[in-house]
């Protein structure tokens, strides 16, 4: 137990410094996967059908494909196809494709729910459709769709783990050096678990309050 | 740029592979079941004790990465005895990562059950253990087929991940046969449809399942 701490002590830096690794990648994974997810959202209720076919095929086969099995696609057969990406980039994509179909999906639902009589009380009056955007259809489907993309950016935030298996360095790479330095496995991958477990616990509680901040209107109402 | 025989030469070891992928993810499906069942009737039939454990279990689980899990579980194996036994490491963490989210759902199921028909139960003389066997448990897993279904194609998308602790299925056979001939595109082009193809059957079995159990749904 002693020998545990002292490794936690002496390899902390190195691990810290995995930590913010972590913390840029989900950030910037998310980013991307949300971009993506409104380009997706938008070209699947594009006029033009084959668009659309497209990306119903690209969301199918993300459904059916696992993460890692992405990643290896990219990163060892991507250079067959001339596309050849560092590691970080290779995990950036995986994150990006992978999650941008379910937050599509996301958005899609919460759009759905609003009541078309709104967006056509808003044309009504005059309003462009940037207009019904901005102020019906956004302020309400954003807090409609957070619980479900909360959920996906926990999902997105564990599985940046996966990446240290093509050697991005983030948590879970400094760990397999702590691991190889320390020989101490059991120990080490223990308290690293611990170490995400209270990152997301966190990030879980401080979505949750954001979530309750952006539908206050709702509990406030009469 | 593709080569036909390449592709054809990784189908026969990549089929032979998916039997394995196919055992874990029942292995891992029936643990997470089990792990589920037990976390949910802990969190509503199990005191403040009961509550707490399965609360601390479903919020470890859904608060850490598979991956990380994985290896603690592989190297906690190892620590107690039981080296090398990457198969049932891999079985026991996506089963015990996958029995968190079977708790919720399970939880959903059981709390649905009307109270008196668990009342009706206690007044013909009938136990706690025999209620949850003969009332609650049967009727929560049918109201459940559905979510648990999709929960098992997520345990069949994990199982990708026990490639890490060289568990020869689909992906690691990929992985060992690509790193011999240079075939990445081939290859992977295989994995890929394997897991298309695997995650086909399971969607007709478990509409086929959800329609067998139908007629019993209340």
């Amino acid at each position: 137990m002693h020998d545990t701490f002292e490794v936690f002590v002496e390899y902390g830096p190195l691990l810290l410094e995995g930590l913010y690794e972590t913390v840029l990648l989900t950030l910037a994974g998310a980013l991307c996967a949300f971009m993506a997810a409104m380009v997706l959202h938008a070209a699947a209720a594009s006029p033009w059908r084959p668009l659309r076919a497209v990306v119903r095929l690209y969301t199918e086969l993300i459904l059916g494909l696992p993460i890692l099995v992405l990643l290896y696609c990219i990163y060892f057969a991507g250079p067959g196809f001339g596309l050849r990406l560092s590691a970080v980039a290779s995990g950036l994509l995986t994150l990006t494709l992978y999650y941008s179909p379910y937050m599509a999906e996301a958005i899609r639902a919460a759009v759905a729910a609003i009541p078309s009589g709104q967006i056509e009380a808003g044309q009504t009056v005059g309003m462009g459709p940037f207009a019904v955007a901005r102020r019906i259809v956004l302020p309400q489907a954003g807090a409609l769709a957070l619980p479900a993309l909360v959920g996906l950016l926990i999902g997105l935030a564990k599985d940046t783990a996966i990446l240290s298996i093509v050697s991005v360095k983030e948590l879970s790479y400094m760990t397999k050096q702590v691991v190889s330095r320390s020989f101490m496995p059991f120990e080490v991958w223990a308290g690293v678990a611990l170490i995400y477990w209270v990152c997301l616990s966190t990030l879980d509680l401080a979505m949750r309050r954001l979530e309750r901040h952006l539908t206050r209107h709702r509990r406030l109402a009469p | 740029m593709f080569r036909g025989e390449l592709f054809l030469e990784a189908v026969g070891p990549i089929a032979g592979a998916a039997i394995v992928t196919a055992e874990l993810t029942v292995a891992a499906g029936l643990i997470g079941l089990a792990a589920g069942a037990l976390a949910a009737m802990a969190q509503i039939g199990g005191g403040w004790g009961g509550a707490l454990a399965g609360r601390v279990y479903v919020s470890l689980m859904r608060g850490t990465p598979l991956y990380v899990q994985l290896l603690v579980v592989y190297f906690g194996l190892a620590f107690a005895g039981l080296s090398s036994q990457a198969f049932l490491a891999a079985a026991l963490a996506i089963g015990l990562n996958s029995g968190a989210y079977c708790a919720e759902i399970l939880r959903a199921g059981i709390l649905a059950i009307p109270p008196g028909q668990i009342e009706a139960a206690q007044a013909i003389g009938m136990g706690r253990l025999r209620i949850w066997q003969r009332v609650v448990l049967p009727q929560a897993f049918i109201a459940s087929l559905p979510p648990l279904t999709a929960e098992l194609t997520i345990v069949l998308k994990s199982t990708p991940l026990a490639s890490v602790v060289a568990v020869t299925e689909i992906t690691y056979t990929g992985v060992l046969i690509q790193s011999r001939n240079y075939s990445a595109i081939e290859v992977f082009a295989v994995v890929a449809l394997a897991y298309i193809a695997m995650a086909q059957v399971l969607l007709r079995g478990s509409r086929a399942l959800e329609r067998r159990f139908r007629p019993f749904r209340a």
